[in-house]
């Protein structure tokens, strides 16, 4: 099936298998390796991406499924180069230590703050609840969200 | 220039990690290469008749269907080597790989999986160790002769005559269950031969020249043609200690001269590595009115599943902490793990301590409940102290800090917990202390080293330092920690520091990453190193190298007639507070908050030691709460996340980590293992917590509300 979908910015014209899930399209089609798959039954959040802008578990949905739209990636998310305040905050503040949960929680927590700039705790906690990570324990995970938030908060940037 | 110790240099790997450029297994695989899909045996116990590879094989795109006669030396394990590759006999365990399928296309190599027909006879399912152990169950090893893989015994002093001559005796009976990694990096890798006829793996695991020798043993090659290499890891936990898809990587890659690639799915990866072992423990201890404790007794059996693993030693680490963090003078402790038909079980964070412990504190506790002893102060006279014996007759190893890791956890817990009622009549509220105790690196005779090489090069100063030490970075910051130690070694900015560590031809065998030991002994082989390097840099020789291969103090295996012997070269301690809400009529129980103290012996980095602290203690609240690994006649019926419930951000409480800095005698400046302590005294820590709190003893993990409301109700009764 012919797909036209647009990821980090550049339009992608394919010949795909229907079944296609949209992380296998990003992964082996796009070679665009850093969105992970964690579980395959759409548990652990590690495939998560933007899509026109939302959240989205990208093994949850076809590729052929979102022809036409926006798609963001862990790729996509720095700007000429530099990175974005998530992306930072994950780094300076050990929000990782296998990494790899983080693209997909740096993917949900940005697009969280698309509808609350500027979130509790609390809040941060509950928009993680389909994100796993098995290794920090979460805490400085809450913290790099938090500490990005104020960050954009005093400088906005796209995303 | 000083100061790269206790200070939170920040991981050089996560600046690919947050953009998605590091590499994980999975992100190997390229055009051209072959997919492999394993024909797993989906059943627990039966004999292979014949395997029929021809309706496979004649699938589209399908280039090899692999089976155990493709297999040179057909077995391997860590320690005994009674896995078959490929099985071609029988098939003992749902888990056990059959045949391996190679394909042009992953689809291919998923569809033809499926057509290969075995024909199996099925054979009696033994799914419980306890039936294993009987005189007429049928053998799962007919060579091995016995369901027994292993079985471990310390005797101390005199415990029956200290049983008779008792004040008070408290008995019980505890069962853990399974635990699952569930790294979220399912396994995966890529492997091919390369110009000079040398396999080259590329995958995750624990320990690069471990992999290499049993690879290398099951292709009956020298171990210098095969070159294992780590890829980002994906999380470890224990859970990639034994092979599970490299060694298959490895025979496919030699077999057929392609380059082949495997991605295994979330379900694959859950029967394809072993668990933590399942142990039901009858314990008895006695103490003196006083408060002394005078014998402790325990009885264990583990379900050891269809392989050995590594069995043989976390059995003695159960022995070993049976009773607890506490110098005891009349010891028994028996333990046997036995093949069973389900998953096998080894490695994981902990390694016995926690299911011995969990155990051990509350037994402590009740002992001091029933002479009327604050348990805290029954903790305090009976720990640890410099200069202790332990229960296999020999003095502690110096640096024993049991008892100020105890009375800080103490004090803040007074500080911080238990100020605030519950906010329904529902709910009750409780706080429970516990301490920990964990062997650092291999214990009973089994070969401990870490061999570093740093070279400097430059001219009037040292431009580049390169440190080649093959320890396993999977997530824990190993790297970092060992660069820091290194920079402050040699006073050489950190970021002129190579270090060349995940490739077996490359770096020099450091042992696993494991046992908490990469600080510790990783860290001083590159302390050492460093040092000669530096020596030579001094003696003006341009490039300065040096090669260094640390052996701590030797430990033994017991003595066969008085089980005495030297267990460990190096213990870690720690103590942990909770305070829990235990809802009455849901049964749930929420950790509030946690408290968990540790001696690091030295911080080398901070923010790493509060982030294992923490994610220790989430791991540690998924077993005491919440994780059931749950098997059937063999069968596992929680083969996903659906079923398997792993901690969310919206289970985990308030952590305050706390890191004391009693120097390790043997560590690099003073630094010590602590990365497996907070999965020990947690859950008895809860257990304590939720007795607190409504009056009943949950001595079942996990402790899920079912179990609590059981609990409750039959109080009730009573």
């Amino acid at each position: 099936m012919q797909v036209s979908i647009t990821v980090n910015g550049k339009r992608y014209e394919r010949n795909i298998d229907p079944r296609m899930l949209l992380v296998h399209f990003l992964r082996e089609e796009l070679g665009l390796t850093g969105t992970n798959i964690g579980c395959d039954t759409s548990q652990c959040g590690a495939c998560t991406v933007h899509l026109n802008g939302k959240g989205v578990k990208s093994c949850t949905c076809l590729a052929v499924q979102v022809d036409g739209m926006d798609i963001t990636t862990i790729e996509g998310l720095a700007q000429n180069g530099a990175l974005h305040p998530m992306q930072e905050a994950f780094w300076e503040l050990h929000g990782l230590q296998c990494g790899y949960c983080t693209p997909g929680m740096i993917m949900a927590s940005t697009a969280y703050l698309a509808t609350n700039p500027s979130p509790s705790e609390e809040e941060i906690r509950g928009s993680l609840e389909g994100n796993f990570c098995r290794c920090t324990g979460y805490q400085n995970i809450v913290a790099a969200i938090k500490s990005a938030a104020e960050k954009m908060q005093q400088e906005p940037v796209g995303v | 220039m000083t100061g790269f110790l206790n200070t939170s240099v920040t991981r050089p790997d996560a600046a690919g990690k947050v953009t998605g450029q590091r590499a994980y297994p999975g992100d190997l695989v390229r055009p051209g290469m072959l997919h492999l899909k394993v024909v797993f045996a989906e059943r627990p116990h039966a004999r292979i008749r014949a395997i029929d590879t021809a309706a496979a094989m004649a699938h589209p795109g399908v280039v090899a269907v692999l089976t155990a006669e493709d297999v040179p030396s057909n077995g391997f394990g860590l320690i005994v080597p009674d896995q078959p590759v490929l099985c071609g006999e029988v098939v003992r365990c749902v888990g056990d790989r059959v045949a391996l399928v190679a394909a042009e296309t992953p689809d291919a190599a998923e569809a033809a999986a499926r057509l290969v027909v075995i024909d199996y006879e099925d054979l009696p399912v033994i799914s419980d160790p306890h039936a294993a152990l009987q005189t007429d169950a049928p053998l799962l090893h007919l060579g091995w002769g016995t369901n027994i893989i292993s079985e471990f015994a310390i005797r101390k002093g005199d415990t029956a005559r200290a049983f008779a001559e008792a004040d008070v005796i408290v008995e019980d009976e505890f069962s853990t269950t399974w635990q699952e990694h569930a790294f979220l990096q399912p396994e995966a890798g890529i492997a091919y031969v390369d110009e000079h006829e040398r396999v080259i793996i590329e995958t995750a695991g624990q320990w690069l020249h471990e992999d290499r020798r049993q690879i290398a043993t099951m292709l009956q090659l020298p171990e210098e043609r095969i070159v294992v290499r780590y890829a980002a890891v994906g999380g470890a936990f224990g859970g990639r200690e034994d092979l599970s898809l490299q060694h298959l990587l490895a025979l496919a890659a030699w077999k057929l001269r392609r380059t082949v690639a495997m991605n295994w799915s979330r379900e694959e990866s859950m029967i394809g590595h072993p668990k933590r072992h399942p142990v039901t423990i009858r314990s008895r201890w006695a103490a003196r009115r006083d408060g002394t404790i005078t014998a402790v007794e325990a009885h264990a059996v583990a379900d050891g599943g269809a392989y050995a693993s590594t069995s043989q030693e976390v059995i003695k680490v159960i022995a070993l902490f049976a009773s607890g963090t506490y110098e005891v003078p009349n010891i028994t402790s028996t333990i046997v793990a036995a093949y069973t038909n389900n998953l096998p079980t080894g490695a994981f964070r902990g390694f016995g301590a926690p299911q011995a412990q969990f155990a051990a504190e509350i037994m402590i506790t009740k002992l001091a409940h029933a002479l009327g002893i604050d348990p805290l102060d029954m903790r305090r006279r009976n720990i640890y102290r410099e200069g202790g014996t332990e229960p296999t007759q020999v003095t502690l190893p110096p640096g024993v800090s049991a008892l100020p890791v105890l009375e800080r956890c103490i004090a803040e817990a007074h500080t911080r917990m238990g100020h605030e009622p519950p906010a329904a009549p529902y709910l009750r509220r409780g706080i429970g202390i516990a301490a920990g105790i964990k062997n650092l690196g291999y214990s009973f005779g089994y070969p401990e080293q870490a061999t570093a090489a740093v070279e400097l090069y430059g001219d009037a100063s040292i431009n580049r330092a390169v440190v080649r030490v093959g320890a396993a970075e999977v997530g824990q910051g190993t790297h970092t920690a060992l660069r820091q130690i290194a920079a402050e070694v040699l006073q050489v900015p950190f970021e002129r520091i190579e270090m060349i560590c995940d490739d077996s031809s490359a770096a020099p065998n450091a042992g696993s990453a494991s046992a908490s030991r990469l600080t510790l002994i990783a860290g001083r082989a590159v302390h050492d190193a460093a040092r000669a390097a530096l020596q030579q840099w001094h003696e003006e020789e341009r490039p300065a190298c040096a090669t260094v291969q640390y052996r701590p103090p030797a430990t033994t295996p017991l003595d066969p007639v008085t089980t005495a012997g030297r267990p460990n070269y190096a213990y870690g301690y720690a103590s942990q507070a909770v305070e829990v809400e235990v809802h009455l009529l849901t049964g749930q129980v929420q950790v509030l908050r946690a408290i968990s103290v540790h001696d690091v012996g030295r911080v080398i980095n901070p923010q790493q030691v509060t982030g294992q602290i923490e994610g220790g203690v989430v791991q540690a609240l998924g077993y005491a709460l919440l994780e059931q690994f749950q098997m059937r006649d063999g069968y596992v019926t929680t083969p996903h996340f659906s079923s398997y419930l792993l901690p969310t951000t919206m289970d985990v409480p308030e952590i305050i980590p706390i890191a004391l800095e009693h120097a390790e005698p043997l560590g690099p400046f003073g630094a010590r293992g602590f990365a497996e302590l907070p999965l020990v005294p947690f859950a008895p820590a809860v257990a304590i917590a939720v007795y607190n709190a409504i009056g009943v003893w949950l001595t079942r993990l996990p402790m899920t509300p079912e179990r609590v409301l059981e609990a409750i109700k039959k109080q009730h009764t009573a």
